[in-house]
C-alpha cells in the first residue's frame, strides 16, 4: 500500500461528536411548543373498525386522524395497501389507527389508556403456514418463476439415482439499530419540514408529498443523525413521517414522535421469515443432475418493500453455485402480523442460509466434506448467473477459500476437533464455512428505471467543498468515505470537503442509503462530479457540479421474465467459524471467527472492518442467538435482553481479510460492502454447529432449546 | 394531573433512616436496578412510584462485610463489584456474580436488592440457598432474623414488614477448606441476560462417603427448588456415587420439577437442563 492509497484510514467526520457524546439525535431535539405525539394502535390482529369512543381531551391536546390527511390515505411506496391511520380495516396488531397530541407526555399515555374502540373481529392469518395453504385463493404480493422448464426437471428426476427433498425455515430478525425510531414535524407558513432518523430522504419526501397533497417545494425533509439503520430506517420512517407532517400541518405546531425500545420491537418492521422447499436429483456420485426450488416469504400485514425483497432471495436461491437445471419459484406472502421489510441483506441472508444448508447436508449423505463438494459447482467468471446473466468480471472466491483452507489448517483442525470430540462427554467443537456473494445497487434495471440518481458537488468562493446528495450516514461511514473520494479526485485536503446531513431543500436525489449502493454508484457519480469540477476549476470563484446516472448496459433485465443481468457487480465472502458446543445446555460458544472478502477495493479500511465485525456479529447471531416469535399475532419479546442480539462478551475477534478486485463501475474499483458481512454468518455458524454434533439442522436461529431437542430426540433412539 | 410529586428521602443514619420507615409506608430503593425498570413509564413520562422513597444506597451500616466466629455477614447493600473484590466473599459467589449482568449493573446492583426483588432468576439466589443463608431484618422496634426459604416467599413476594429493612445476609459456619462447589447459569448471551435455568450444587465427602450434599434449582418454579428429603439420600453413600443412586435422584427431581414456557424458553428445555446439570454433577469422580 503507497503513502496515497485510499484505504488509508482517517479521522472519520462524525468521530468528535459521537465519541464525545455531544451529537444530537432526533430524540434529543427539543423546540419551542414541541407536542408529542402517541399512537392509538389496533388491539386485534384482523378486523372492521365500528366506532371510536375518545375521553374528553384537556385543552391543548388533540386527536389527529384519517380525516387530517389531506392527500390520500395509505404510505406510498409500492402497493397502495398502508394505510397512514387505519380507520375502517385493522390488519395488524399494533397497527396504528390515530394519533394523540399534547404537550405531556403522561396526559397521553393516560388518554390512550381511556379510549374505547369497538372492532369487529374477523378471521386473521397468523402464520407463514397457514398463508402458504391459501395461497391460491389469496393473499400473494409477488410471485416469480423461472429457469429450467418443469419437463426437463421431470425427465432428469425420472433418471436420476435419488431425490433429496428438504424443508428449511428462517425466524425474524430484528434490527436493534442504536436509537429507536423518532420522526419531529414542524410547520410553517411556508412548509411541511419533517426530520429524523432515517436512510431514504426522498422517499420520506415523496410519501409526504402524497399524504399533504401539496407542491414538492411544499415539503422539506432532513435527516438527523442516525446511530443505526440496517433497512429499518428504509421504509418504516416514511410512515412516521406522514403521521408527524399531518399533525404539524393540523395544529400547526411542531409534533414529534419517539418509539421506546419495547414499541420499536413490537411495531416496526423486521427480516421476512422465510420458508424454502428443495428437491435436488442426485447420480450415483452424489453429484447434482437438477433443482427445484420453492420459497415463501411472511411479508407481514401489507406490501411495503416485500415484492423486492423476494426478487433478491430468489436471485440468491443457488448461491454461489453453479447447479445444472435450476428451477425457482417464490412467493411474498400476506400474514395479519407486522409488515416485514428492509433488512441488511434484504432477503438474501434466507436464501444462503438455506442454500448453504442443503448442500451441507448433501454432501453428508454422499460422504463427502461439505467444503470439498461446494468448491465443485463454485461459479466462475464468464458463467452464466442462474436468471441468464453472466458473471462477467473475475470471480476470486475460490482461491480466497483455498487461502483460508490453507490458514486455519482445515484438515489437521477437523482431525483436532475429531479427537477432542472422542474425549470430551460434555463438550463439542466444530468447524463450518459459509460462501457467499452481493449483487451490488439495486436490482435489475431500478437504478436506471426508478432511482435515476443526481448528485451535486458545490464550491464555494474559499475553495471549501460541499457534497449535497440525499444519502444519509447511519454509522456506515457515508460522510467519511465518500469526502475522501471528493477529495482525493479534488487533490483537496480531506478537510476541506465537507458532507452536511441532507436536506432535501439543498441536495437532488441521489437515491437511498440502500442496496450496498452508496460508496460503488453514488461514490462513482461525485468521482465524475469531482472530476468534472476540477476541470473547470477557478480559484476564488463558486461553482457547481452535477451528474446524472448513466446506465451500463449489460444483458437486459425483465423483470416479468425475471430474466438477465440482475445486477452489474458483486461483492463475495468466505466464512469460517469454530466453535463448541455445551451438550448439556445446548449453549454455543464461537471461538474463533474468520472472514474473507472482495469487495473489489476498499475506501477505507477501518470503516470496511467495522462494516465486516458488524455484520458478521449480526449474520452470525441470526444463527444461533437472535430469537424473535409472534404468537397470536403479537411480537413476544419487549426487550434487548429477551431477544438477546450479542454482547462485546459474545462476540471474539473476527480475523478478516480483503482482496483486491477493482471494479471499473466503482470509484476506485469499490463495490459494495453494507450487507455483505451478514450475509454468511448463519450458515457458517449451523455448519460448524453440524459439525460438531453430526446432526443436520433445518432451522435458523439454531437456539440452545432446538439443540437440546434434537439431542434428547438422539439419545432416545428416534433421530 | 397525573403527575404528583413524591417525597424522597436520603438520610445520614441507618436509625434515621428506620425511623422514618415507622412513621410511614415507603419504598426503599437499593441500587435501584430492578426497580427503575419494573416502575418504568413508557417513553418520556416519569416512573411510576406511589409512595415516599427512601434511598439506602449509600448507608455505611449496609456495606460492611466481616466475620463472626465462622459466619460471614454481608451487608444488604453491598454491591456486586464490592463484594467480588473482597476476600471474605466465597468464589463460588464471586463467580455467579461475574455472570450477573455487566459492569455498569454490577456497580449499582446489591444482594439485598436480589434477595427482596425474589425473582426465581435471581443469580445469588441458589449459593444463597446453598449456604443456608439468614437474612436478618431490623425495624425501629427491633431486630429478627430468616432463613432464606422462609424469607423469600414468590416472585417478588418477601416476608418483611413495611417499617423493616434487610440489614445483613449472614452465611452460617462457611468452613475454611470450603466443599465442592458447583454454579451454573444458563442464559441466551454472556452478558447482561436474564438467566433461563440455573443450578447450585454442594458436595462434600470424607474416605469414600458422602457427609453433605445440596442441590438448588433457580428459573423452574415460582422460588429457588431445594429438597431437603432428597439431598438427605445422599448422604452415607459410596463416593464417587453408582449410577444407580444417580439415576435415583435424578428420577426425583424429575418428577418435582415443574418449569413453565416463556417468552425466554421452554418448560421441557428447562427440565432436561436443570436435570442434565444436576447429573453431571452427581458424576463427579475426584
Ligand atoms: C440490565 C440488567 C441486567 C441484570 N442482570 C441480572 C442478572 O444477570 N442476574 C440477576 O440476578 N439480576 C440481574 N438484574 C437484576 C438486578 O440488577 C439485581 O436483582 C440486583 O441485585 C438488584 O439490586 P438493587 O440494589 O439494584 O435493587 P433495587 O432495584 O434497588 O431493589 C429491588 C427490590 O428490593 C427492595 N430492597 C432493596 N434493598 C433492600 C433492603 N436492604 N431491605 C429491604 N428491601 C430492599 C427494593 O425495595 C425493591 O423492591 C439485572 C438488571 C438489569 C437492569
Amino acid at each position: 500500500m503507497n503513502a496515497k492509497d485510499i484505504s488509508i484510514s482517517v479521522k472519520k467526520k462524525d468521530h468528535d461528536g459521537k465519541v464525545s457524546g455531544q451529537l444530537a439525535y432526533i430524540g434529543d431535539v427539543k423546540v419551542d411548543l414541541m407536542l408529542y405525539g402517541v399512537l392509538y394502535r389496533s388491539p386485534i390482529a384482523h378486523g372492521k373498525v365500528r366506532s371510536i369512543q375518545l375521553p374528553p381531551l384537556p385543552e391543548g391536546y388533540a386527536k389527529i386522524g384519517a380525516e387530517h390527511i389531506p392527500g390520500a390515505n395509505f404510505v406510498k411506496l409500492l402497493h397502495k395497501d398502508q394505510p397512514i391511520f387505519a380507520d375502517e380495516w385493522v390488519t395488524y396488531i399494533g397497527e396504528p389507527m390515530f394519533m394523540l397530541v399534547g404537550p405531556e407526555f403522561d396526559i397521553l399515555h393516560q388518554l390512550l389508556d381511556e379510549v374505547e374502540v369497538d372492532i369487529e373481529e374477523h378471521p386473521a392469518i397468523l402464520t407463514l403456514e397457514e398463508a402458504i395453504r391459501q395461497k391460491d385463493h389469496t393473499g400473494v404480493f409477488a410471485s416469480h418463476e423461472f429457469g429450467e422448464r418443469s419437463d426437463v426437471i421431470k425427465a432428469i428426476e425420472q433418471h436420476a439415482h435419488q431425490i433429496i427433498e428438504e424443508e428449511y425455515v428462517t425466524g425474524y430478525q430484528e434490527h436493534v439499530y442504536l436509537e429507536p425510531q423518532g420522526m419531529l414535524g414542524i410547520y410553517t407558513d411556508e412548509e411541511i419540514l419533517v426530520e429524523g432518523s432515517m436512510q431514504c430522504l426522498y422517499y420520506v419526501k415523496n410519501a409526504l408529498i402524497s399524504a399533504l397533497a401539496c407542491k414538492d417545494d411544499e415539503v422539506r425533509v432532513i435527516q438527523s443523525p442516525t446511530g443505526g439503520g440496517f433497512g429499518g430506517k428504509e421504509d418504516f420512517p416514511s410512515l412516521m413521517a406522514c403521521h408527524v407532517g399531518i399533525a404539524a400541518k393540523a395544529v400547526q405546531k411542531p409534533v414529534m414522535l419517539l418509539f421506546d425500545r419495547a414499541e420499536d420491537f413490537e411495531v416496526t418492521t423486521k427480516r421476512h421469515p422465510a420458508k424454502f422447499i428443495y428437491r435436488t436429483a442426485l447420480d450415483e456420485q452424489g453429484n447434482i443432475l437438477c433443482m427445484n426450488v420453492e420459497l415463501y416469504l411472511d411479508g407481514g400485514a401489507n406490501a411495503g418493500l416485500s415484492p423486492v425483497v423476494l426478487q433478491r432471495s430468489l436471485l440468491n436461491s443457488a448461491g454461489v453455485y453453479k447447479i445444472p437445471h435450476f428451477h425457482a419459484k417464490g412467493y411474498a406472502l400476506k400474514t395479519n402480523t407486522v409488515p416485514n421489510g428492509a433488512f441488511r441483506g434484504f432477503g438474501a441472508p434466507q436464501s444462503f442460509a438455506a442454500i448453504e444448508s442443503l448442500l451441507g447436508h448433501i454432501s453428508g449423505k454422499v460422504n463427502r466434506d461439505p467444503i470439498e463438494y461446494k468448491r465443485n459447482y463454485i461459479v466462475k467468471q464468464g458463467d452464466p448467473t442462474i436468471t441468464g446473466g453472466r458473471f462477467k468480471d473475475p470471480v476470486l472466491i475460490d482461491d480466497m477459500i483455498q487461502d483460508l483452507l490453507q490458514t486455519v489448517e482445515y484438515a489437521k483442525k477437523k482431525a483436532e476437533f475429531h479427537a477432542f470430540n472422542q474425549h470430551n462427554k460434555r463438550y463439542k467443537k466444530g468447524i463450518g464455512a459459509s460462501f457467499f456473494l452481493h449483487g451490488c445497487g439495486f436490482t435489475g434495471s431500478g437504478e436506471r428505471d426508478h432511482i435515476k440518481a443526481t448528485v451535486k458537488l458545490a464550491r464555494t468562493e474559499n475553495d471549501q467543498v460541499l457534497i449535497k446528495i440525499s444519502n444519509s450516514d447511519m454509522g456506515q461511514g457515508a460522510l467519511t468515505t465518500l469526502s475522501k473520494i471528493v477529495a482525493n479526485e479534488l487533490g483537496l485536503p480531506y478537510e476541506d470537503v465537507s458532507f452536511p446531513y441532507p436536506d432535501t431543500k439543498e441536495v437532488p436525489d441521489s437515491g437511498p442509503t440502500v442496496a450496498s449502493r452508496t460508496t460503488m454508484i453514488v461514490g462513482k457519480l461525485l468521482e465524475r462530479a469531482a472530476s468534472k469540477m476540477k476541470a473547470g476549476w477557478q480559484s476564488g470563484v463558486s461553482q457547481e457540479a452535477v451528474e446524472h446516472y448513466v446506465h451500463e448496459e449489460m444483458i437486459p433485465w425483465d423483470e416479468e421474465k425475471f430474466s438477465g443481468d440482475a445486477y452489474p457487480a458483486y461483492s463475495w465472502g468466505v466464512n469460517l467459524i469454530e466453535l463448541e458446543v455445551d451438550t448439556l445446555t445446548g449453549n454455543v460458544k464461537v471461538e474463533k471467527v474468520y472472514g474473507s472478502f472482495d469487495i473489489g477495493k476498499a475506501i477505507d479500511e477501518q470503516i470496511v472492518k467495522g462494516q465486516i465485525d458488524g455484520g458478521m456479529a449480526q449474520g452470525i447471531a441470526y444463527g444461533f442467538m437472535e430469537k424473535m416469535t409472534s404468537k397470536s399475532g403479537r411480537i413476544e419479546q419487549k426487550s434487548i435482553s429477551d431477544y438477546g442480539p450479542p454482547t462485546a462478551m459474545d462476540v471474539v475477534h473476527i480475523e478478516s481479510k480483503l482482496y483486491d478486485n477493482p471494479f471499473a463501475g466503482g470509484p476506485y474499483g469499490a463495490k459494495g460492502v453494507g450487507e455483505l458481512p451478514l450475509t454468511g454468518g448463519a450458515p457458517a455458524v449451523q455448519a460448524a454447529i453440524e459439525d460438531a454434533l453430526q446432526i443436520d439442522f433445518y432451522q435458523i436461529p439454531v437456539t440452545p432449546e432446538l439443540i437440546i431437542e434434537r439431542l434428547t430426540k438422539r439419545a432416545g433412539g428416534s433421530d | 394531573m397525573v403527575t404528583k410529586a413524591i417525597a424522597s428521602y436520603r438520610m445520614k443514619s441507618l436509625d434515621e433512616t428506620l425511623s422514618q420507615l415507622s412513621k410511614e409506608d415507603c419504598q426503599l430503593i437499593a441500587g435501584g436496578t430492578d426497580l427503575m425498570v419494573q416502575r418504568k413509564s413508557p417513553r418520556g413520562a416519569p416512573g411510576r412510584f406511589d409512595k415516599p422513597v427512601v434511598f439506602i444506597d449509600h448507608l455505611k451500616e449496609l456495606k460492611q462485610i466481616y466475620r463472626v466466629n465462622q459466619d460471614i455477614h454481608i451487608g444488604a447493600c453491598c454491591t456486586y463489584s464490592e463484594m467480588m473484590e473482597h476476600h471474605l466473599i466465597p468464589n463460588i459467589l464471586k463467580k455467579a456474580m461475574k455472570e450477573i449482568a455487566a459492569p455498569a449493573i454490577r456497580n449499582r446492583g446489591t444482594i439485598g436488592g436480589n434477595i427482596c426483588n425474589a425473582s426465581p432468576a435471581g443469580d445469588t439466589l441458589p449459593l444463597l440457598y446453598i449456604f443456608n443463608a439468614k437474612i436478618r431484618l431490623r425495624s425501629a422496634k427491633g431486630e429478627r432474623a430468616a432463613e432464606i426459604r422462609d424469607f423469600i416467599q414468590g416472585p417478588r413476594k418477601v416476608d418483611r414488614l413495611k417499617d423493616e429493612l434487610v440489614t445483613e445476609i449472614i452465611l452460617p459456619e462457611v468452613p475454611e477448606v470450603q466443599p465442592y462447589f458447583v454454579f451454573e447459569k444458563v442464559a441466551n448471551r454472556r452478558a447482561d441476560a436474564i438467566t433461563k435455568i440455573s443450578f447450585a450444587g454442594s458436595m462434600r465427602w470424607d474416605e469414600g462417603r458422602i457427609q453433605d450434599a445440596r442441590l438448588a434449582f433457580g428459573a423452574v418454579g415460582p422460588t429457588i427448588v431445594r429438597a431437603a428429603d432428597i439431598e438427605q439420600k445422599l448422604v452415607g453413600q459410596a463416593f464417587p456415587l453408582n449410577d444407580k443412586v444417580i439415576d435415583g435422584i435424578v428420577a426425583e427431581f424429575e418428577s418435582l420439577l415443574k418449569p413453565i414456557d416463556d417468552h425466554r424458553s421452554t418448560g421441557v428445555y428447562r427440565k432436561t437442563v436443570a436435570l442434565n446439570l444436576l447429573r453431571h454433577f452427581l458424576e463427579v469422580r475426584a
